[in-house]
């Protein structure tokens, strides 16, 4: 085509679209992401401070809310994926992202990619890919009610705690008669939540290479774990839930009702709110192993369709810059150095999960490790809740979810 | 205008309207023809399609042939698991659902004082949506503050643990969905109110008691609507989805998971639509079969009304 002919044909296109040619000048991108209410309005202002340093650039926010999987899913199924979109579950969708090494290696010194926890890029990491970039995160730490375990006489736990000390307060603080409970114990617990005690009793739930869970799953260390929350139930320690009900322990929590609770970042606005005089310690340790904390983060990845893979990642790399991250009050900072500036890293209600994010590095959860993993949970839940309902023999009903799980790793 | 002269080329000439007369049938209903293509049997033979691949929602799809429906009867225990709850909840649903349903119609044909309210009321529990009737249900049953244990503490029964016992959740289920039984009753009423009166004038003057009216007028004469209902039953008892989904989420330890259950976790959560839709295919197999069994057993115990049995029938 000649350069007349193609002047001609843009004139004639401005025309008739200008809009659309327009929006493929400056640079449009297509941002999905699950967020709503005061969220979405950060991410809305994040997107324009993007706009902003980026003039020419148009952020589309597609906030896809509650029914986020289905919609993302059509979505890449129409062969209509946005550009940047929010992420957690990379085995599913991992074939879709553009990996971001090569970025990385590229720009990493300039966004100081130092300055983010290497766990929380562990959590976004396939094969050597990383498919994410950290936007926020939560850990897990127990919230305890200040005024039962005074009640109860027994001191607040402190940093470096047991799950001994825990049961002993437990114990102290029960009085199921008025309806107080000194801890509770989910029976169906998110199985990705709960390989952190396996982590912190020094077993996980399937091996590193992901090609082996017998041994793993159905460890020893692993039944001890299942068998001591089941005891805590049968004692009396602990009240279970998810048992025919649908009381959740935050609830309880907020209406008095629970001294001790295992909770992350998603629970403490309701908790502020509830008025309840609480304070927040890192999880208790299994006697002489180190804890360790499941990590619960957001990321942005792009799209492996995208038409502007380079606009793109400057939307991701803006996304994880100190400014950005500032701007996300609504979780935890993934920068240390904003947790520092802004005195989150001190204050005594948000120290802990910081705290747990650092003793956590190095832990790779399951669902990274095999594509069928949440085939296999579902046999590990139901192990772990026959556990609880039955008191105990944790060993048998590990056994029993290896067995079952077996076909997947022909 | 063109109104009358359609008519007077309509009426002039017989032949050329005949063609246009076997197409209007089909404009009539070509609006469900189009809809029943686009929307039920083209996805249908897609969903058969799809049953011969791994078909990721994300991702390349491959065909593998007949491996989705091996796989599942051989290597799958979840499979055989959730086929039997369901067969499991269709044998107490389905009897229950006709018995409670039959019941209340003959309660509502008896000319009783306030039919007319009775049959509203009954009628009313089957508008509520399932959602809203899971959020009733879950509070009727909850353990610790559910009002059924609230009222079984008065007759000194200590209530079980409805949806937290894997001996009860079934049972819980079952119970929830004969909420629905109101449209079951309104179509045996109207079979009820059909029957001619006649019929029982005439028994009861020959000193027919009333248990035997029944049995031997009520039940016969009601069978094409039995059988409707049974057939229907059938089908929403292996459709179950969204008391488990909701009420109990499947548990307490898989009691509740239903087949239907198993398919969406399959399409929806694990993204194997190719598994999911062999295994509808199969729901759709043993759904056919049971209805055509219960067809076929209907000529035994259906009477249709002005019906003329077999030859021999004829020479009494």
């Amino acid at each position: 085509m000649t350069k007349y002919a193609s002047t001609a044909l843009s004139v004639a296109l401005a025309g008739l679209l200008p809009a659309a040619l327009a929006a493929q000048e400056e640079g449009t991108l297509r941002l999905a992401t699950w967020d709503d209410e005061e969220s979405l309005e950060i991410i809305e202002s994040i997107a324009a401070a993007f706009e902003a340093a980026h003039p020419g650039t148009d952020v589309q926010i597609e906030a896809y809310g509650d029914g986020y999987d289905t919609k993302l899913s059509a979505a890449m199924g129409a062969g209509n994926a946005p550009d940047v979109m929010y992420m957690w579950n990379f085995p599913a969708y991992a074939a879709s992202l553009m990996p971001l090494n090569d970025f990385i290696e590229r720009d990493g010194a300039e966004m100081d990619i130092d300055d983010i926890s290497p766990a929380l890029l562990d959590v976004s990491r396939i094969d050597g890919n990383v498919y994410g970039m950290p936007a926020g995160f939560t850990t897990h730490v127990i919230f305890y009610n200040r005024d039962l375990l005074e009640e109860a006489g027994v001191a607040e736990p402190e940093a470096g705690w047991t799950w001994s000390d825990l049961r002993e307060k437990a114990a102290a603080a029960s009085d199921p008669e008025n309806q107080v409970y000194g801890f509770a114990v989910d029976a169906r617990p998110d199985p990705y939540d709960f390989e952190q005690f396996y982590w912190s009793n020094g077993t996980q739930f399937i091996s590193d290479d992901g090609t082996e869970i017998d041994g793993y799953m159905n460890s020893p260390e692993g039944a001890e774990v299942l068998n001591m929350f089941a005891d805590m139930i049968a004692s009396g320690e602990a009240v279970a839930l998810n048992i025919g009900d649908d009381v959740s322990g935050s609830a309880l929590f907020r209406g008095g009702n629970l001294a001790m609770f295992e909770g992350a970042m998603w629970n403490k606005g309701g908790i502020d709110e509830s008025g309840i005089d609480y304070g927040i310690v890192g999880l208790p340790a299994f006697e002489g192993k180190p804890v360790k904390s499941a990590i619960n983060s957001s990321a942005v990845s792009i799209s492996a369709d995208t038409d502007n893979p380079e606009l793109a990642w400057d939307f991701v790399k803006f996304f994880s810059s100190p400014e950005a991250v500032a701007m996300r009050v609504n979780d935890l900072p993934v920068r240390a150095s904003v947790a520092a500036e802004t005195g989150q890293a001190d204050d005594p209600m948000l120290a802990p999960f910081f705290e747990m994010l650092e003793v956590s590095e190095g832990t790779s959860p399951a669902f990274l490790k095999h594509e069928d993993w949440a085939r296999m949970q579902e046999n590990l839940s139901a192990a772990i809740e026959a556990t609880m309902i039955e008191g105990g023999n944790a060993q048998a009903h590990l056994d029993d979810a290896v067995r079952r799980s077996a076909r997947f790793l022909r | 205008m063109t109104v009358t002269t359609d008519t007077v080329v309509a009426t002039s000439s017989r032949r050329r309207r005949r063609p246009v007369s076997h197409m209007v049938p089909w404009l009539f209903i070509s609006p469900w023809i189009i809809g029943f293509v686009a929307f039920t049997l083209g996805p249908m033979l897609f969903s058969l399609y799809m049953s011969f691949f791994d078909w990721p929602i994300v991702g390349e799809r491959t065909f593998i042939g007949l491996d989705n429906y091996v796989t599942m009867t051989t290597l799958d225990p979840q499979f055989w698991e959730s086929l039997w709850i369901t067969v499991k909840f269709a044998l107490l649903f389905v009897p229950l659902n006709i018995a409670v349903g039959f019941l209340l119609a003959l309660l509502l044909n008896a000319g009783l004082k306030g039919t007319g309210v009775l049959r509203t009321l009954f009628y009313l529990p089957s508008v509520i949506s399932g959602v809203a009737l899971v959020t009733i249900f879950s509070w009727l049953y909850s353990y610790r503050f559910g009002v059924l244990n609230y009222l079984l503490g008065f007759v000194g029964i200590d209530g079980p643990n409805w949806l937290g016992d894997p001996s009860w959740a079934l049972v819980a289920i079952v119970f929830a969905s004969l909420w629905g039984v109101g449209s079951t009753m309104l179509i045996l009423l109207a079979g009820l109110q059909a029957i001619p009166r006649e019929l029982y004038e005439a028994a009861r003057i020959s000193g027919v008691p009333a248990w035997a009216r029944t049995l031997y007028i009520t039940l016969p004469m009601l069978g094409p609507m039995l059988l409707f209902s049974i057939i229907t039953s059938i089908i929403s008892a292996f459709q179950q989805l969204t008391l488990a989904l909701l009420l109990t989420e499947g548990g307490p330890l898989g009691s509740t998971y239903f087949f239907a259950m198993y398919i969406y976790d399959n399409a929806f959560k694990y993204f194997d639509m190719g598994y999911a839709a062999a295994m509808s295919w199969i729901m759709f197999g043993i759904v056919l079969l049971l209805s055509l069994a219960v067809m076929k057993s209907s000529s035994a115990w259906v009477h249709y009304e002005g019906e003329v049995r077999g030859k021999k029938g004829d020479k009494s």
